[in-house]
């Protein structure tokens, strides 16, 4: 059986939009998975539901033999890591604590109450911090370091977690093209080297070219694609992207009483 | 002639609510001024007694009463400082329960919220009256008044302060998969804490100012002797406590700023 599977999974918002349709899809342990679609495909939805951060209505995901229900998602997320476009640090604690939440999952409440940490999550926070090369800026405030390096602390909390599975919700949507090839680097290296299966949201289909093992695209909540970067023609392309250009062509015109 | 100046709307015009908040002051006002007998007639003749008053204030302080003066402010200041301290600790729990998005279950939070309402319904004064007839006079019940009341209004202000916490930071902490209780004490706290020291520096400054009035009632502080002495035209003792607490308040203001700087600018950390 497939590392993570999804079947037949449906996502409908309380407001009755449907955010995915039927999805089935099936995913090897350490993988780089690109998920290409223009804004409001359901790319995010996808990976939300796959943490439960945003539960599907209909369907079955199982992650690792367990099959994600109302009573086990902390337990499924304590080994999931999750990166978000905006970082979702805690501004106002250093980067060192940042990356020590991702441990907090092992804790009982006692222990979280006075913000005390065994040594060693330290060894592990450090390591992680290591990783992403920022051990330098372990005790400056999350909110002092650049757009980059936030993202960097985002990654390295996930790794305290010690995951098998990171889900990156567009992790560089929010950075400067420098900054966003050194964390497609970072993951992709986390990938390769220690195996960790990484599904990531994009919107540049050369990024996902150039480091996915695999491209899975969605188009108004369907799955619309699914195969190798070679795969990927530029006819594919278009048919993935082809019916919202139509859509955004005709922009309306500002009216004005005044005159 | 056509206008050229317009409104940032559509169609040009001040929107509604622009519009209701001037009028609806103005209307307000009109209406009231009768009933509740403000006239400026009134004011304008009682010029002369207000000066007559002030005039009277100009007179050589009573030096004989500086030392009953000192610890009479001294004992305001420890009331104040013990009443909010008590509060803050009795407050941080119940304002995490008040709070919608920390709290357990929404009848907790309806229920707190209520209690804290029920609190701040009745003034300091109110309640130091209940507890000087429990307690006898004091500085005791005058603490218990202050710190009841400064619990209602600081649960209010944490709760509210928690609630505007950016959701992003709280959600960043859920994807580890800990618990709520977790992610109240790493993503919203740390997170509130500019509002609480905001709000910590006015409720001292509001209960510095509610403790010096306090002894009207006999709970303590300087209250009672700026009541006694207005009672008895003792102007020689009046204007110095006015003065001492006018100086004490501006005191309390500059350090406050102070703190609020260095708090907000990162240098009470955790770690």
């Amino acid at each position: 059986m497939a590392y993570i599977s999804l079947r037949e999974v449906c996502k409908v918002y309380p407001n009755g939009y449907c955010a995915l349709k039927n999805i089935n899809l099936d995913i090897e342990a350490g993988q780089f998975i690109a998920v290409l679609g223009p804004s409001g495909a359901g790319k995010s939805t996808l990976l939300r539901a796959m943490n439960a951060l945003d539960p599907a209505t209909q369907g079955e995901i199982t992650i690792d033999g367990v099959t994600l229900n109302k009573k086990n998602y902390r337990k499924i997320r304590a080994h999931v890591g999750m990166v978000f476009q905006q970082f979702n640090l805690v501004d106002r604690l250093n980067v060192m604590t940042n990356v020590l939440v991702g441990r907090l999952a092992e804790h009982s409440w006692l222990s979280s109450l006075f913000y005390l940490f065994p040594k060693m999550d330290y060894q592990i926070a450090e390591a992680a911090l290591r990783e992403v090369d920022l051990l330098d800026k372990a005790w400056s405030r999350a909110d002092k370091l650049s757009g980059g390096q936030q993202q960097r602390v985002g990654i390295a909390r996930a790794l305290a977690q010690q995951p098998k599975l990171i889900l990156a919700d567009e992790p560089i949507a929010s950075l400067d093209p420098k900054a966003s090839e050194e964390v497609l680097k970072l993951l992709r290296k986390i990938c390769s080297e220690k195996g960790i299966t990484i599904i990531i949201n994009l919107h540049q289909v050369e990024y996902a070219k150039q480091y996915a093992d695999r491209i899975i695209a969605l188009n108004a909540g369907w799955l619309v694609f699914d195969g190798s970067p070679e795969q990927l023609t530029a006819a594919k392309q278009a048919e993935i992207y082809g019916t919202t250009y139509e859509e955004t062509s005709h922009e309306p015109e500002l009216v004005l009483a005044h005159t | 002639m056509n206008p050229s100046w317009y409104w940032p709307t559509p169609n040009g015009k001040p929107p509604l609510t622009a519009v209701l908040s001037v009028v609806l002051p103005i209307a307000v006002l009109v209406l009231t001024a009768s009933t509740v007998d403000m006239s400026t007639n009134k004011v304008f003749y009682a010029l002369p007694r207000m000066l007559d008053f002030t005039q009277h204030l100009w007179v050589m302080p009573d030096w004989h009463y500086l030392p009953q003066l000192g610890k009479k402010m001294l004992e305001t200041v420890e009331m104040t400082l013990l009443a909010t301290a008590l509060a803050v600790m009795i407050s941080m729990p119940l304002g995490i329960l008040a709070a919608k998005n920390a709290s357990p279950n929404p009848w907790i939070f309806r229920m707190t919220r209520d209690l804290l309402s029920f609190i701040r319904a009745l003034p300091e004064l109110v309640w130091a009256l209940v507890f000087v007839s429990a307690l006898g006079l004091g500085p005791l019940p005058g603490i218990m008044a202050l710190a009841l009341v400064t619990v209602g209004f600081m649960g209010k202000f944490i709760a509210e302060s928690i609630e505007v916490v950016d959701f992003k930071a709280i959600e960043g902490l859920e994807s580890t998969g800990c618990t709520k209780f977790q992610s109240i004490l790493y993503a919203m706290l740390p997170q509130a804490v500019p509002d609480f020291i905001g709000s910590l520096l006015y409720i001292l400054d509001h209960n510095l100012r509610a403790a010096s009035i306090l002894g009207l009632v006999g709970a303590g502080g300087i209250g009672y002797d700026m009541v006694m002495s207005m009672r008895l035209f003792n102007y020689e003792r009046i204007g110095m406590i006015a003065l001492s607490i006018y100086a004490l308040v501006t005191l309390l203001d500059r350090l406050s700023d102070v703190f609020r700087q260095k708090a907000i600018g990162g240098i009470l950390n955790v770690h």
